[in-house]
Order: C-alpha cells, then sequence, then structure tokens
C-alpha cells in the first residue's frame, strides 16, 4: 500500500487555479465598482475603466471555467446520502474538539453544498453581469435588481470561499495537497473521507 | 463618497409650467452654450421633438396632449436633471470626481474622471444620464461654467416668458408659495435642485408622484455593501476564532489510537 492517493487529475488542478485566478481577478477589479473606500484597488489595472475592462474578461472566464468545474464533479456533489446526514447534523465535527468519525465518501456534505452554491452563484453574477455590461440595452428595472443581486452574491461567495480556503488549508492539515500535487496521504483520506478510500484502494472496512 | 448638501445657499430652478409656450429656446440655448451637435430626428406626428433626451440634449419640452371637451390643451414640461439634494447619481458612482457637488449644490460632472461604468443611469430616480459615443456620462449641469462667472444658465438666459427661474432655491420657492403654485419637489430627495410649479398632478408630466432612489439601488448601496464589508471580515474573524479554539483537524490525531504500522 502506498503512502499516497490520488485525488484530483492534472487537469482537474489546472482547471481550479484557473477558476481561482479568474476569481481573485474579478475580486480585485470589482473591488474599486463596490464601494469608493476600495478606489485605490483601481490604480492595479491601471485606472477605473481597465478595471471594468478586465473585469469583464476575467467575469467570462470565471463563468466558463466555474460552470465547467461543477458539471466535471455534478455526479460526485449532488448526491446526498445517510453518512452525509450524520455529517450534517453533527456539524462535521467542526464545532467539537473531541475526534470525529463520519464514514464520507470524496466529498463531504459542506463540499458538496459549497460546490452547489459557487455554482448558483456563478449563474447569478454571470447573468446580472450581462445586464450590467450594458445596462442601456435592457429595462431599467432589470439592470437595478441585477446592480442589487450581484452585489449581494459577491458578498456571500467571498465569505463562502473565506470558509472554503480556511478548511482546504490550515483548518485542515493536509488538504492542499490534493490541490498542488494531486495527492492525498493515505492517512488523510482514511481520516477525511474513509468511503472514498476504501471505494479507491479496495481496501475491506 | 458622502454628499453634502447647503441647503440655505443652494441655487436651482423653479420652472413654472403654466407660463411655458414651447418655444423650446431653452433647448437651443442649452446646445448652442454647450456645444452640442443636432440630433437627427423623425417626425412621429407630434410637435414634441426630440422625444427623448439624447448625450447631446440636457433639456427638452415635453408636449403632454390633453383633449378636454373636444378640444386638444398642450402642456409643456422641461425635462433635465432635477440636481437631487440626494442624489442617486453620485450614491453609486465608484469614480470620485466624475459625478460631483458645486458649492452652488449643483450635481456637475467630469467626463475625465468617468469610467462609464453607466451605474448613474440605473440609479437616477428621474432616468436622465445618457451617454453618447465617448462612452461617459453626459446630462444637465446647470451650466456650471456660467454659474461660476456669475451669469445665469443658458436655458433661463434664453427663456422669453421666464417660465424657467434661475436663482437662490429658497427666495425662489417663497416666492412661489406666495403666488399660491402647487410646487413639487421641495422636500423630495432633499429636495430637487429644479422645482416645479405644476398645473395638476405630477402624474400628468410623466413624473413619480413620490419620487427616491430606487429600492434596489438602495439595498445595494446602504445594506448589502456595509453589511458586506462586515460580513467579510465577520468570516475571517470567525476561521481564525475557530482555529484557536477547537483547532484544526489533524491527520497526526488519529495515529495514536490506530495501528498504522503497517505502512
Amino acid at each position: 500500500m502506498s503512502n499516497y492517493i490520488e485525488r484530483f487529475s492534472t487537469s482537474e488542478r489546472v482547471l481550479h487555479w484557473i477558476v481561482t485566478a479568474s476569481f481573485f481577478t474579478l475580486l480585485l477589479t470589482g473591488l474599486g465598482l463596490y464601494s469608493t473606500l476600495f478606489n485605490g484597488y483601481f490604480s492595479l489595472f491601471g485606472g477605473g475603466r481597465n478595471a471594468i475592462l478586465i473585469h469583464k474578461i476575467s467575469g467570462v472566464l470565471f463563468f466558463l471555467s466555474s460552470l465547467y468545474m461543477f458539471f466535471n464533479h455534478q455526479k460526485d456533489v449532488t448526491g446526498f446520502d445517510q453518512d452525509d446526514k450524520k455529517w450534517v447534523t453533527e456539524r462535521g465535527g467542526y464545532l467539537s474538539r473531541n475526534a470525529s468519525h463520519f464514514n464520507i465518501g470524496k466529498y463531504n456534505p459542506g463540499q458538496k453544498l459549497f460546490a452547489i452554491f459557487i455554482a448558483a452563484a456563478t449563474l447569478v453574477l454571470g447573468v446580472t453581469g450581462l445586464f450590467i455590461w450594458a445596462p442601456t440595452m435592457f429595462p431599467r428595472w432589470i439592470v437595478q435588481l441585477s446592480l442589487m443581486a450581484h452585489g449581494l452574491m459577491f458578498v456571500c461567495s467571498i465569505m463562502f470561499v473565506v470558509v472554503h480556503v480556511y478548511l482546504a488549508t490550515i483548518g485542515n492539515p493536509g488538504t492542499i495537497e490534493a490541490m498542488l500535487y494531486g495527492n492525498v496521504r493515505s492517512l488523510w483520506a482514511r481520516k477525511h473521507h474513509p468511503k472514498w478510500y476504501r471505494e479507491v484502494t479496495g481496501e475491506k472496512p | 463618497m458622502a454628499d453634502t448638501i447647503n441647503q440655505t445657499t443652494r441655487k436651482g430652478f423653479l420652472v413654472d409650467t403654466s407660463r411655458c409656450i414651447g418655444c423650446r429656446s431653452c433647448q437651443v440655448a442649452c446646445k448652442q452654450w454647450n456645444k452640442l451637435d443636432a440630433d437627427k430626428t423623425a417626425n412621429k406626428g407630434t410637435f414634441e421633438n426630440p422625444r427623448d433626451l439624447t448625450p447631446a440634449l440636457y433639456n427638452r419640452i415635453r408636449f403632454i396632449e390633453k383633449e378636454t371637451s373636444g378640444e386638444m390643451t398642450w402642456q409643456f414640461f422641461n425635462e433635465r436633471c432635477m440636481h437631487c439634494g440626494d442624489a442617486g447619481c453620485m450614491k453609486v458612482c465608484p469614480s470620485p470626481g466624475a459625478l460631483y457637488r458645486t458649492k452652488d449644490g449643483i450635481v456637475a460632472f467630469n467626463k475625465d474622471k468617468c469610467i462609464s461604468c453607466k451605474y448613474c443611469v440605473s440609479a437616477c430616480p428621474f432616468n436622465i444620464p445618457r451617454y453618447g459615443t465617448d462612452d461617459k456620462v453626459s446630462k444637465c449641469h446647470l451650466c456650471t461654467d456660467r454659474i461660476s462667472g456669475g451669469m445665469t444658465p443658458a436655458c433661463a438666459k434664453a427663456c422669453p416668458t421666464e417660465t424657467l427661474k434661475y436663482g437662490k432655491r429658497s427666495d425662489l420657492i417663497a416666492k412661489a408659495t406666495a403666488a399660491k403654485k402647487t410646487l413639487y419637489g421641495v422636500d423630495d430627495l432633499l429636495g430637487l435642485g429644479v422645482v416645479y410649479a405644476l398645473e395638476g398632478p405630477p402624474e400628468q408630466y410623466g413624473l413619480p408622484a413620490k419620487p427616491g432612489i430606487p429600492m434596489s439601488i438602495f439595498l445595494w448601496k446602504d445594506v448589502i455593501k456595509p453589511l458586506g464589508i462586515l460580513g467579510f471580515w465577520g468570516s475571517i474573524g470567525a476561521m481564525l476564532l475557530h482555529y484557536v479554539t477547537i483547532g484544526p483537524k489533524k491527520v497526526d490525531d488519529d495515529l495514536n489510537v490506530k495501528e498504522d504500522g503497517h505502512e
């Protein structure tokens, strides 16, 4: 038995980092549009006009790559079983120091919900973004609602991303390796995703 | 950007619609002073021309045709930027200085600072800002350049019937109130810079009875924006708190209880 097992293939990892890069480009270009408090971020891109242009380009990139990523993992992230239910009722053991054991497959319910939320947010941000892109071509009320929904979805997204980054890095040591090198330690897999570990290795419980 | 207005020194217009004869001198004078190109228009069976504000038309006369007992009557309405005391355009503009308030309380614009986001188009309670081929905001700025030189705005200067009266806003309102005029825009949106004496209900002139910044724009800028900043830092704080109170899920925690010697 090897010490490492593959969690994400090279193409999955590249796709994830394309989504990440476009997300943070959107964040940095959009901050100045969110509030004049963050006007200084425009200078990173040589002014507001350029920031808007880059926001539009990275928006298209994010929309396509993020949705593609979701459909790539759709069958793994949209089904919930009894073991997932237990994870949800006990909050994944994150609210206690006691060791917790859940019979979790490749993704836990938190990860599944995050994937579904980001896919929904991508849709909303993409569609509203289109209305905001060319506001004079659409009825005013649609653009007004879009500006509000775009801001709201951005806020929700950035908060989810903060949690996502925490849980994938210092919150669960060993997790980030899956997205960097593709392999995770067997011990990690057995602790966090035992059902998936057994599927991959064929090991009996 | 905090938008503050000095109500006592504020300048503005009083537009007495009952005096307007629909000559459109205001439209022409505005175009001349602001060096705005002519717009090509089409005859749609009405004297109203053009039919809407354009990037090259900062104010226009709306012709409202009314039929009472078989006879057609006209009402004329001067449509332009209202220079709201609480201006939706300024609330949403992400580029400081692109839309700004002058010391006279006028909402003026600086095309050099406009970044073409067009948020002002959506936030205006009266649907006034227009974007031209230069992709920059344009609207009535009450001839800021003339005012600063002690002159009257071009449209008011040209108006032959004193429909458009420019001056200290509080004086204009006081005089019109004394003349028992029905005024529109005295208190709405912290007072409009352009106050109208109307001859009928506002709706008849295509005006909202109770003008306000659109609800979704208010929620976006005054609710979601501040709560979002709070939520961002709150989520970072919550993660740090989790790390130092409950702590990370270390894989090695289980090493002592599980037999992993065979690895």
